[in-house]
């Protein structure tokens, strides 16, 4: 175990020093996923200039719950990037047979061609509107704070890139298309808004079968000090069952494996 | 020439249908990416009543036909360009009896009829779960349609400049990024154009984009009287020939440099 994680994080490594050979490609990324991004804070900014609360969420609690999931999601880019694409990348082109040859579990290799350095802009970029936003809220900010913004933040990238591994395998079957993980991806959209405005289904969906609300709505209910927010101390316990299914999974579609022999 | 075209519009349009499971997902996803705006108009509505002058029916209808008309907007083959810059496929391309331009127009053929059903299909799954109105009248619904099909010269020609960056960078994978970042603040992609402040509605009176999405759907809802369509009209042909024109000039002068380079 121990032993996988180290060789994850040297592949991640030098996957990370391969993507910053091109410095302006990095460069032009960066910017345009900056400017991405202000699609979302535009769309939330429009909200509220039509009413003044969503689901009882102000304006600035609606933006330290997008910087938190904001957070999490950059974390998932930066270590789990390359589960997105599994069907393309390394399947479809027959480069996942050489992955099988290593002496390394071959999930742990293709873990390891992650390469979003963007992430890393993203990741001070979304702590900063955290602290503000808390700042502006009236919220010390201490130390302890400070460590469990950043536990909450990871432990959510560790539970996204968990469902993102469990749904990558339809790479196995599809060769190409990555639609189901972008799919399942995109569900943390609706963690980016309070639950209160959804219906029971919604509900359902993103606290107890893919929970994102772990991620976003309870750690930022604990931050703002809401009694609530004790329920976020669950997110170790949900990463460990994440990744037990992930793992299992990720072995059961290992074993149906077929080459495409090109 | 145009029979050419539409072979090779045929030939992307199964190389969709390789995997008959892409479709399916395709329109999972659209679905998925309407939910949550949705939801938020929902909780907005139910606190104030009222936005932008559109009822809560008519928003509704509006996401689900930006979620409809997205992919058609935004979808296209300037990676597949930059690809072939890239490995120095091109210079098979452009050795073509077509021209570079009238090849890829093809391939966006395809591509445009595919991104058509997949929208057909979300529309008609989203219309399950929520109440979507119909069109205005059987006129605006032909304009809808007609000024849809005005925006393909334009959207063809931003993806051909996307597509010749690739000449001179590595990967356009940022630039693809602009590009769909772009589109999405200008036209209407994140919230009905009159719910933004004035200056932008200005500007965006100027740009092509506000065409593409949000003045079609506001003719479907009759929320445009027939007699502004004419401007309409007007302006998204000039823009459509402008952008053509930039495009054809960009891509002769990079390939130029690319035939010195010896592919």
């Amino acid at each position: 175990m121990i032993r996988n994680i180290r060789i994850y994080f040297s592949f991640l490594g030098a996957s990370l020093k391969k993507m910053l050979e091109y410095r302006v490609d990095c460069l032009v990324g960066m910017v345009s996923q900056i400017a991405f991004q202000l699609i979302e804070l535009i769309f939330i900014w429009i909200i509220f200039q039509n009413t003044d609360n969503i689901g009882g969420w102000n304006f600035t609690q609606l933006l330290l719950l997008y910087g938190v999931m904001m957070l999490s999601v950059a974390v998932t880019d930066l270590l789990f990037d390359a589960t997105y694409d599994i069907g393309n990348r390394f399947i479809r082109k027959g480069k996942f047979d050489t992955i099988l040859l290593r002496p390394v579990n071959p999930l742990i290799s293709v873990l390891g061609e992650s390469q979003t350095s963007t992430a890393l802009g993203y990741i001070i970029l979304s702590f900063i509107l955290i602290v503000f936003t808390l700042m502006k809220l009236n919220i010390t900010i201490t130390l302890f704070l400070i460590i469990k913004i950043l536990y909450f933040g990871i432990l959510g990238g560790i539970i996204i890139g968990g469902f993102q591994t469990i749904f990558s395998i339809s790479g196995f079957w599809t060769y190409k298309s990555n639609e189901v993980v972008w799919s399942v991806f995109q569900l943390h959209k609706l963690a980016e808004y309070p639950i209160e405005i959804y219906n029971k289904f919604i509900r359902v969906l993103i606290t107890m079968i893919l929970p994102f609300a772990c991620v976003s709505y309870f750690p930022t209910l604990n931050y703002l000090g809401s009694s609530k927010g004790k329920i976020a101390y669950i997110a170790p316990v949900v990463a460990i069952i994440v990744w037990f299914i992930a793992i299992k999974v990720w072995n059961f579609a290992l074993n149906k494996y077929r080459s495409t022999g090109n | 020439m145009l029979k050419s075209m539409l072979k090779i519009g045929k030939m992307r349009w199964q190389e969709y249908n390789i995997y008959p499971s892409n479709f399916y997902l395709f329109t999972l996803n659209r679905i998925v990416e309407v939910v949550v705006y949705i939801f938020v108009w929902q909780a907005i509505y139910n606190q104030t009543g009222n936005a932008g002058g559109l009822s809560i029916e008519q928003m509704v209808t509006y996401y689900i036909l930006v979620t409809a008309l997205r992919p058609i907007i935004l979808w296209g083959c300037n990676e597949e360009m930059a690809h072939s810059i890239r490995n120095g496929q091109i210079h098979k391309e452009l050795l073509n009896p077509i021209s570079y331009f009238q090849y890829y127009f093809g391939m966006e053929i395809g591509e445009f009829a595919f991104a058509t059903v997949v929208g057909l299909a979300t529309f008609v799954c989203c219309a399950i779960f929520w109440k979507v109105m119909i069109p205005a009248s059987i006129v605006h619904f032909l304009l809808f349609i007609f000024i849809i099909l005005l925006s393909v010269p334009i959207t063809f020609s931003l993806q051909m400049i996307v597509g010749t960056v690739g000449f001179y960078s590595n990967s356009i994978w940022g630039m693809q990024i602009l590009r769909k970042a772009i589109i999405s603040i200008f036209s209407g992609i994140i919230a009905p154009i009159t719910l933004f402040p004035q200056w932008f509605q200005t500007l965006s009176n100027f740009l092509p984009f506000k065409e593409l999405i949000y003045t079609p759907i506001n003719i479907y809802l009759g929320q445009i009287s027939l007699n502004e369509i004419g401007i309409i009209i007007i302006k998204q042909m000039i823009w459509g020939i402008l952008l053509y024109m930039l495009a054809k000039l960009f891509f002769n002068h990079a390939v130029k440099k690319v035939t010195i380079n010896g592919g």
